[in-house]
């Protein structure tokens, strides 16, 4: 029996397999994985699967995070309304 | 006026509140969670010495004492930006801007998955999350369950759940892949699981405690730990030599494929078989807050012995950018008697900047306790913390004096 795939990113359903083909066919940093992918762009910003990400492309070209974050925050780091966001009343 | 917004209002919050509060500076925390205390919220677990910390009592104690001295908590508040402005903070939330000269970030952790096939069923949760809706909202999580993910944090959880009732059937390690690594190898997971020895001592006494200060030791104990039965924690199972292929369930958590590992956590073909349960929790462990920094503009470092990024900040919790300061989780994974230090630190910190500060060895003095405090922990999450800090603190010295 084959057993069900792994998701990694729960929010866009990004699977393990999907993000291993395609970190080693692109060779990639986590932040193209992402963009290749869609995986850490869902609704939780990441929260989940961002230090996932690193560990699939740390096994695949073998490179281990910088310093500095490979995939950025960018604000809002919270689900808001619109209207938070300067919408008009 | 608010002298100093801090985002969290858990131990390393509330009692860098407290130390600006009694130095004469205005307050404002503000935290997400519907009650102040954070994690604190959720804790409890007996001390070595036969004590108990009660994490619930200790979040009534700092906000009391923050309440005495005036200063203004809000929960349900979340805050999603933090910009600078020429005269301090620009810090977004839910409820509305806040323009504040000083923004101490103190927002703990998340924790980390472990992904396997049927995690997203509806009854698998995350390990804190069942700590939360056990001892915060006291909800009953399930009826028999599994942990998946065998590590400090998860071992004292799973006391807690069977404190409350709950029947934990056993506890075993994720299925190796490329996300759940080292979580995944026995021989790890094994050493690690020695330094919470203190914990439960007559569980790792039968083991003999000298047998085990060896490496050598340390590998034949587990070729000789009896595989699926493993050791026991207060009646707990935790097989270090199972581990968890698959959740199963059609609708929701019906059970867990297990089968048996080698030492290197190589799955035996042939010993599968399905335990019954209804909730699986899975721990991977716990990884520093740091989004709010990030988008601050704060430089980063990437110490793995502290849970991964860390903002840059030096002893006084200072980052090197002006006027964000850090305590707590948000700096490297640590207890929470230690969060509540730094908090310490940070607050009178914050003080002293504003020149109210006059005794100035009351801070080197709590730089000093955090140490101690450290030394002293029961609950240390990783043994190259030490080594961590103090990398943090070069990195931060290098920083300045490039810049
Ligand atoms: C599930 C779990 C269990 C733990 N169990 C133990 C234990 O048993 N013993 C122990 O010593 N340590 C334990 N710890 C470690 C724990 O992190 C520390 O004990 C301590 O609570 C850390 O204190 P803190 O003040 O840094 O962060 P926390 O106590 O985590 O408080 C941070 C607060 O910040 C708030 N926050 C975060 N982001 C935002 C935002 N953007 N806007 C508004 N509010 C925000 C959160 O809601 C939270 O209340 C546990 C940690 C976790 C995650």
């Amino acid at each position: 029996m084959e057993s069900d795939p792994i998701i990694v990113c729960r929010c866009e359903e990004v699977t393990l397999q999907e993000l291993h083909e395609t970190a080693k066919s692109y060779q990639c940093s986590s932040r193209e994985l992402k963009l290749r992918t869609r995986a850490g762009m869902g609704y939780c910003g990441g929260r989940t699967c961002r230090n996932l990400i690193d560990m699939i492309v740390n096994e695949v070209t073998g490179k281990s995070p910088g310093h500095s974050i490979p995939l950025g925050y960018q604000p809002p780091v919270r689900p808001v309304t619109f209207g938070l966001l300067g919408g008009h009343k | 006026m608010t002298d100093v917004l801090i985002v969290g209002a858990g131990p390393a919050g509330l009692s860098a509140g407290i130390a600006c509060a009694q130095h004469g500076l205005q307050v404002k925390i503000v935290d997400e969670f519907p009650r102040p205390g954070g994690r604190l919220l959720g804790q409890l677990h007996e001390e070595p010495d036969g004590t108990w910390w009660n994490g619930m009592e200790e979040a009534k104690r700092l906000l009391e004492q923050a309440e005495k001295l005036g200063v203004d908590i809000d929960c349900g508040v979340s805050v999603y930006d933090a910009a600078k402005t020429k005269e301090g903070w620009s810090v977004s939330s839910s409820h509305g801007n806040f323009e504040v000269p000083k923004l101490l970030l103190a927002t703990g952790a998340a924790e980390m998955a472990l992904p396997l096939p049927g995690w997203t069923l509806p009854g698998v949760m995350s390990i804190g999350g069942a700590q939360v809706m056990t001892n915060v909202h006291r909800v009953r999580v399930g009826e028999r369950g599994i942990v998946v993910g065998v590590n400090i944090l998860s071992v004292a959880i799973a006391r807690e759940l069977q404190l409350s009732g709950i029947h934990v059937d056993r506890m075993v390690l994720p299925a190796q892949n490329p996300v759940t690594r080292d979580a995944g190898n026995p021989e790890k997971v094994f050493q690690s699981m020695l330094r919470v020895a203190h914990l439960a001592p007559s569980t790792f006494m039968k083991l003999g405690s000298k047998l085990l200060k060896s490496k050598t030791m340390q590998k034949l104990a587990l070729q000789f730990l009896p595989g699926i039965g493993g050791i026991r924690m207060w009646g707990i199972p935790i097989q270090l030599k199972a581990a968890a292929l698959e959740i199963i369930g059609d609708k929701q958590v019906e059970g867990v494929k297990i089968v048996k590992i080698n030492a290197k956590g190589a799955p035996i073909p042939g010993t599968e078989k399905v335990i019954p349960a209804d909730f699986v929790c899975i721990a991977g462990g716990l990884y520093p807050l740091v989004e709010l920094a990030a988008v601050a503009g704060c430089p980063f470092a990437y110490l793995p012995e502290l849970g991964g990024h860390v903002p840059l900040h030096n002893e006084r919790m200072q980052t090197p950018v002006e006027g964000l300061y850090v305590a707590g989780n948000i700096t490297g994974i640590e207890g929470a008697k230690v969060a509540a230090a730094q908090g310490t630190v940070a607050g009178l910190s914050i003080a002293d900047e504003f020149g109210k500060l006059p005794e100035k060895n009351l801070l080197s003095t709590a730089i000093e306790t955090v140490e101690v405090v450290r030394q002293n922990a029961t609950i240390q999450f990783h043994p190259c913390i030490a080594q961590g800090r103090a990398t943090v603190k070069n990195m931060s010295a290098q920083h300045k004096s490039d810049a």
